[in-house]
Order: C-alpha cells, then structure tokens, then sequence
C-alpha cells in the first residue's frame, strides 16, 4: 500500500526576472513530488513589483515539508500555504522608560505599520524606571522584514528608547 | 626586506617577537630575510642600518620604557617624520595608537612613506576609517603596497580572505561582532546576570578594558571597523560620520533576560550593507555563528557565489595582531618577488 499523497496549494514571490521560475519548479520533482498546475500571469504584479505565481504540488508529507524548505532557502519568497498567509516573526527588545511613554500609544504606533501584528509583549521594570526593558514580537508578512525593523527602530528612536533589533 | 616600525606599544612589541619567533622559518620557506631597521616610540628611536635585535629591544623597552635606551643605536627626541627621513628601509610598518579625531600622526607617516615609494603594513584604524580614499589613492599613485589586515579583528582574517580566497565573488553585505571588549562584557552579562557598570569594572580589572573604555563601549572602535570594511571590501567611498553608532552601555541584565526567553542573545554588531553602516546592540540567536563568546570577534560575509562565509577569531592580543601584520609582510614580499 502506498503512503498516502497530499496535496497543497502555494503561492510563490517571484522576481520578474529570466528563470525564477525554472527555480522554483526545479526542485519540486527533483525531491520526488508531483507538480498539478502551475499558473503563473506576468503581466499581474504586486505593488514590490513581484510576481505571484499559484502553484499545486502533490507527494508524500515528509517530501512536500522538504520542498517548502527547499524553496525558501532558495530565497523564494512561499506567500501562501492552502489559502492561509505565511508570517513571520521579529523580535525587538526596547529598553527604556517604556511605562512613561504609553506602552498603548507604542503598540498602536507599531499596530499601525503595513502588515504588521503584536503578537507578543513581555515587559521587566527596572529599580531605575529609564532602564526598564520590553520584548516585542511581531508578525509581519513574509518578505518585509527589513523595511519593518527600519520602522520600529524609527519608532522607539522617537520615543527614546534603546531599540535592539534582530540581526 | 628592510622594515622600520613606528610605535612600539603592545601591537608593535608583538611585531617584534613575533620577528624573533619566526625569523628562521619565513627565510627558510619564503626566502623572505627580515630586518629590522628602526623601531621608534614617543621617546624617540633605536636607528641601525645593519638591523636591530628585536630581543634587546624588547628588553631595553621592559627595563626602561624607552626604545631610545637602545645600547649605542637608541637617539632620543626624535619624531616620527624625523626617522622617516633618517632611515633607509623597504616597509614601514605604522602602530602608534589609534586616533579617530583626526588619524595623526599616522596619517601623516603612512602617507609619507607612500610618496617616498615605501610599503605600508598597518594596524592603524584611525587614518583607515577617516580617510581611506586618500591613503588608498596615494598607495596606487606611487605603485606601492598598502595592508591593513590587522586594523580589522586581529588575526580574524578578513581582508586579504575576502580580497584573494573570495575573490570573484561580490560582498554583498558583512554583519560582524568587531569589537572583543564588548563581546566579553556582554557575554559575561549573559551568563552572570550581572550589571554593565559591575562587568565593566571586572573588565577594566583584567585589562580586557581600558582605563577610559569609550571607544570600545559606545561602539566608536567598531564603527572605524565598518568603514574600512566598507570601503576596501565593497567599494564604497565612507567616512567615519557615515556610521550611525549606538554602543551598549545602555544594555541592562532584564533586557539580556528578555532576550534569553526568546532565544536570544545581545550583541553589539557591525553592519556594511547597501542601505546601511550601523554599529548597535542587535539580537542574535543561540547557537547561530554570531552567538560567540569571551574577546572572539566574528564576521559573516555575504556574497553572490559562496552565499554565507563566516570567520572567526581573536580580535585583540600582542601576538595576534602582530600575526597578521606579519601576514601581510610575507604577503607583500611574495607580490615584490
């Protein structure tokens, strides 16, 4: 008897550039799972100028999770798994008088950035008030994080704080 | 090959011995035969054409803190520029301490030896970070050679690594923990949960730190790193004041605390990328190349062909950094051959 195949739908990021997606399809058999469509509109682009690509792919669960990898660090962007958004996560610590500077008007300032969610918020007050730390962590859309830290850092810059971003 | 040293403190003394541990095993695989003409200090020099004993040297600078007392070849009083005149030699090698305001004397050294047709090895990160152009430019305009290996991370070797082993492929950005001081502070924090005031003190007490740590601390040290990194690894044409600084005296034991609960680690990291030049505490992960521990200093190279290089290595030391001015002697000898 043979394992049983699933099925997924992706949506892939594709620069619109000569053979990414040769790139992206490669490895799908390569790894031993099947391709079920694939279709791909150049002329539709994300406002990054990108290129949205839907893609089926069948095989055993061990193989699709290896082919997702794959892809990613391939530096494809995978925006969609099934319908559901892929996020990422970005973790900032602030140090600061965070309690004096309206830890609500900081979670609304960074709420408010394009795509992006607090999931997270741990604080520990300090004797000192100044020195008082904070843990945020985000979930942001795959692809952004660059931009975002440069966001929260403008941020928490405003406001004072010590802002430790990821690296 | 006839080398002159100018400033003889814990970088150039290292130079010295390490001219004593290995003088017969570069002759004997490079044919390369060292001699040491002057070594000078803020006392003045020790001058002799048929080459120094860099043991007596060292000893004479031991006993009496002055390169000047050299028996019968020690002239006291005389500057930098004086020496240059005075000495014939092939390579000055420059490590009189580093000045960021504004690079001097060393500057004024290099760029001398450089019209006058001389090599130049360095350690010297204050002329580099505030005015590469120039010295690179003056290097190419008299056809001389021109390294800095040891002016970033010690004997982490990352220049010339970049510049021959990598070569070909384009740096596209570096992120880095240039600066070891920092690296043990912050590790100490870490693992001790003690404050920054309290480990800089344990710092200071073992001469991990200085006296007057600015430099290290707010990440002044770091940033004429990224510059010359910048500069000489991705062709950008920066300064000093291009870097935005932030150091990590303002690191506290909850925020390392908060850190650790994610997974993470606190490190003050050097940034060279298209977008930005940025010294400042960042997030790490735990058991990623960057999580390294005590004075190592790091660096990860990201390029077009070989994707991610990471190297490693002792960022400070007498004899460490004295390692890779050596490499870069040797390597300059081999290029003349």
């Amino acid at each position: 008897m043979g394992k049983i195949k699933m099925r997924l739908n992706l949506v892939l990021e594709l620069l619109d550039v000569p053979g990414q997606l040769l790139d992206a399809l490669n490895p799908i058999g390569r790894l031993g799972a099947n391709i079920v469509t694939v279709i791909h509109q150049r002329d539709v682009k994300t406002e990054r100028g990108t290129v949205p690509v839907q893609i089926t792919i069948e095989g055993d669960k061990e193989i699709l999770d290896r082919v997702l990898k794959v892809i990613e660090d391939s530096g494809i962007q995978i925006i969609q798994v099934d319908g559901i958004l892929r996020k990422e996560k970005i973790t900032t610590i602030l140090i600061g008088n965070i309690v004096d500077q309206d830890v609500k008007d900081t979670l609304d300032l960074l709420n408010h950035i394009e795509g992006v969610m607090v999931a997270d918020m741990d604080l520990k007050m300090s004797d000192h008030p100044e020195q008082s730390a904070s843990r945020i962590v985000i979930e942001a859309e795959q692809g952004k994080r660059r931009q975002i830290m440069a966001e929260i850092k403008e941020i928490g810059t405003s406001k004072g704080f010590l802002v430790i971003n990821e690296v | 090959m006839r080398i002159c040293i100018i400033g003889f403190g814990s970088v150039g003394q290292g130079v010295a011995r390490v001219f004593t541990m290995k003088k017969e095993i570069i002759k004997k695989d490079y044919g390369l035969d060292i001699n040491l003409v002057a070594a000078a200090d803020s006392s003045g020099a020790a001058i002799c054409p048929d080459g120094l004993n860099p043991d007596l040297l060292l000893e004479t600078k031991k006993v009496t803190g002055k390169v000047s007392k050299y028996p019968e070849y020690g002239v006291a009083g005389l500057s930098g520029m004086d020496i240059l005149d005075q000495v014939d030699y092939d390579c000055l090698i420059e490590v009189t301490p580093t000045n960021i305001e504004d690079g001097e004397p060393a500057r004024l050294h290099m760029l001398k030896a450089m019209n006058e047709g001389k090599d130049v090895v360095t350690s010297n990160k204050g002329p580099l970070a505030l005015t590469f152009s120039e010295l690179a430019d003056a290097a190419r305009e008299n056809n001389v050679q021109f390294k800095y290996e040891a002016s970033v991370g010690g004997a982490m070797p990352i220049i010339n690594f970049a510049h021959e082993t990598l070569s070909g492929c384009e740096i596209k950005s570096i992120y880095g923990i240039l600066n070891g001081t920092t690296n043990y502070i912050l590790s100490r924090m870490a693992k001790e949960g003690s404050s920054y005031d309290q480990t800089l003190n344990e710092a200071q007490e073992m001469g991990i730190a200085e006296t007057d740590p600015t430099q290290d601390v707010e990440g002044e040290d770091a940033a004429c790193k990224v510059v010359i990194l910048a500069n000489s690894l991705m062709n950008m044409n920066v300064t000093y004041d291009d870097v935005e600084v932030k150091g990590i005296s303002q690191i506290t034991p909850e925020s390392i605390t908060l850190a650790k609960k994610e997974g993470y680690l606190i490190k003050l990291i050097g940034e060279v990328s298209p977008d930005s030049l940025e010294v400042s505490p960042r997030l790490v992960k735990e058991g990623s190349p960057f999580a390294v521990e005590g004075t190592l200093n790091v660096a990860t190279l990201k390029t077009d062909l070989a994707d991610d290089v990471t190297v490693v290595g002792r960022g400070a030391g007498s004899i460490e950094t004295a390692s890779a001015i050596l490499s870069d002697i040797i390597s300059i000898w081999k290029m003349k051959k």
